[in-house]
């Protein structure tokens, strides 16, 4: 079908395509809890704040603090909010995984325990590379790291500025859904020596290359997983 | 003090008893947890004696470690070289503890860091993801997660029944009755032609050198094949030739390396003409004949 068919066949239908809002139609920094519960209802994938600002009009600042309003207000409810680094979504609450993975058809989430060590380790660390994994585990993580990747638990984030420019890995937003947790600071808590061990970065891990201004990897990372490692 | 095995029920830390005759870190025989990689298992050495990772001299679990490496399964052995690599780690400690030391110099040479120190923290390390990796789990499997709206939840949840159902299945009879219809109207299926192999003997080829031989001598072998495409009748022919060299009924000649072979009969005083006489490998019988 041509673009003329399409459109032809579109306006048929009665569904034409939403004419691009004006900056005088959005609501801006007037950018209510509920607007934004409503956009946030209807996307397919987790938006980004920057996203969010961009569609809205609002300042990041106004998004930020609606944000928060909006988890505050969810908290409790069947639905909440999702916080993957700098993208955010609505999701089920975790209390109601069972039933909705019953109906939904979802089998709970079954790794081996390698393949768990692993994402753990990614989960804490991220961004981390593959000898980073593999530093902590004592063996080979390609096979554990291939997995997580075609389950789509763990995403590349970029590459480190190192010899060689390895990979970046960090978990995806499948991650906190299949596991429960509405962010990764829901991730259960280290042994307190680890944690502490984690806060400096390891010298040998080096971090991503040339992270920018905001120190994002849009669309893939984000700046909110600097201050898991 | 020794340490033998207790069975105790599933799920529960592995039994361990205790005697007085060998320290718990020398027992090489204890029940093993589920461990994964070369520091789980360590690990799990250490915690199935009930030991502090923290104090445990861990040159004392060489031993069992050796032990517990020599049992392992053969498709558990993928890494190999890491294991061995922390195996030696503890054998060096251990041989550190049993040999004597100069002492300690009141300032240190250099700032190396001790090699079972390292080992211990990468330990701990290794003890704190692993733990928190069973904590992930543990929600997880028993069905705690976050669903958000996507198309394949979507699809997910019309597959579970939020779609109408289905029209009811059609009968097979019908199916049956559509593949005869259309057996009835198909073409008849040609089967592919057949493969006959063609056989080349060594007399059919002894035949056709003589029977170029009668009309002009000499000839050129190369001249009699130059429509010849097929190897094998290549072959044959010149073993025919050779076969027919040997019984002096004809004579080669090639004065250079890849240059013409000239075949000449070789007359023989009484013999009838070569082309009347009879054929030698034609008989079937004789013990150089082949078919190619």
């Amino acid at each position: 079908m041509t673009d003329v068919e399409r459109s032809a066949a579109t306006a048929a239908d009665g569904d034409e395509a939403p004419a691009e809002p004006a900056a005088a139609d959005l609501p801006g920094d007037t950018l209510t809890e509920s607007l934004l519960e409503a956009l946030l209802f209807v996307a397919e994938r987790p938006l980004g704040r920057r996203e969010l600002a961009t569609l809205t009009g609002a300042s990041p600042e106004t998004i930020d603090a609606r944000l928060g309003d909006l988890e505050v207000t969810l908290a409790g409810r069947g639905i909440r909010l999702l916080v993957d680094g700098d993208r955010v979504a609505l999701a089920t609450a975790p209390e109601a995984g069972l039933l909705i993975g019953r109906y939904v058809g979802r089998e709970p989430t079954r790794l081996s325990a390698a393949t768990l060590e692993t994402l753990a380790i990614v989960a804490y660390r991220q961004p981390v590379t593959k000898a980073g994994v593999e530093r902590v585990r004592g063996v080979d993580a390609e096979y554990a790291l291939r997995s997580l990747l075609h389950r789509r638990l763990v995403v590349e984030l970029g590459r480190a500025d190192a010899p060689g420019r390895p990979i970046l890995y960090g978990t995806s937003v499948d991650f906190l859904e299949r596991f429960g947790l509405l962010s990764l600071g829901d991730l259960p808590l280290l042994d307190a020596a680890v944690a502490e061990r984690l806060v400096t970065p390891d010298p040998a891990d080096p971090g991503p290359a040339d992270p920018g201004p905001a120190g994002d990897l849009d669309p893939a990372g984000d700046p909110g997983r600097a201050g898991i490692r | 003090m020794t340490l033998d095995p207790v069975s105790r029920p599933a799920g529960e830390t592995p039994g361990i008893a205790f005697t007085d005759r060998r320290r718990p870190e020398d027992a090489t025989r204890v029940r093993l947890p589920e461990w994964e990689g070369p520091l789980g298992l360590l690990l799990a050495l250490v915690e199935a004696r009930r030991l502090d990772v923290m104090t445990v001299p861990l040159g004392a679990l060489a031993e069992a470690y050796l032990d517990a490496i020599a049992g392992i399964e053969d498709d558990r052995l993928g890494n190999l070289s890491a294991f061995v690599a922390v195996a030696s780690q503890l054998i060096l400690f251990k041989s550190r503890g049993l040999l004597p030391r100069p002492p300690a110099p009141a300032i240190p040479l250099d700032d190396e860091p001790d090699p079972e120190a390292a080992l211990r923290a990468r330990l701990v390390t290794y003890r704190a993801f692993r733990d928190a990796a069973d904590r992930l789990a543990g929600p997880a499997a028993a069905g705690r997660q976050a669903v958000r709206r996507e198309p394949s939840i979507a699809g997910a949840a019309a597959r579970a029944g939020a779609v109408e159902p289905l029209p009811p299945r059609l009968d097979p009879a019908l199916l049956v009755g559509a593949l005869d219809r259309l057996a009835a109207v198909a073409p008849a299926v040609v089967p592919p032609p057949e493969t006959i192999p063609r056989t080349v003997s060594m007399a059919e080829r002894a035949a056709f050198i003589r029977a170029a031989l009668v009309d002009a001598s000499p000839v050129v072998l190369q001249d009699l094949l130059s429509g010849v495409r097929d190897r094998v009748v290549v072959a044959v022919t010149f073993l025919a030739m050779l076969e027919l060299v040997k019984r002096r009924e004809i004579s080669i000649e090639q004065n250079a390396p890849w240059g013409p072979i000239i075949v000449r009969s070789v007359p023989r005083a009484g013999a009838p003409d070569p082309a009347g006489a009879p054929d030698p490998a034609g008989g079937g019988d004789h013990p150089d004949e082949e078919d190619a």
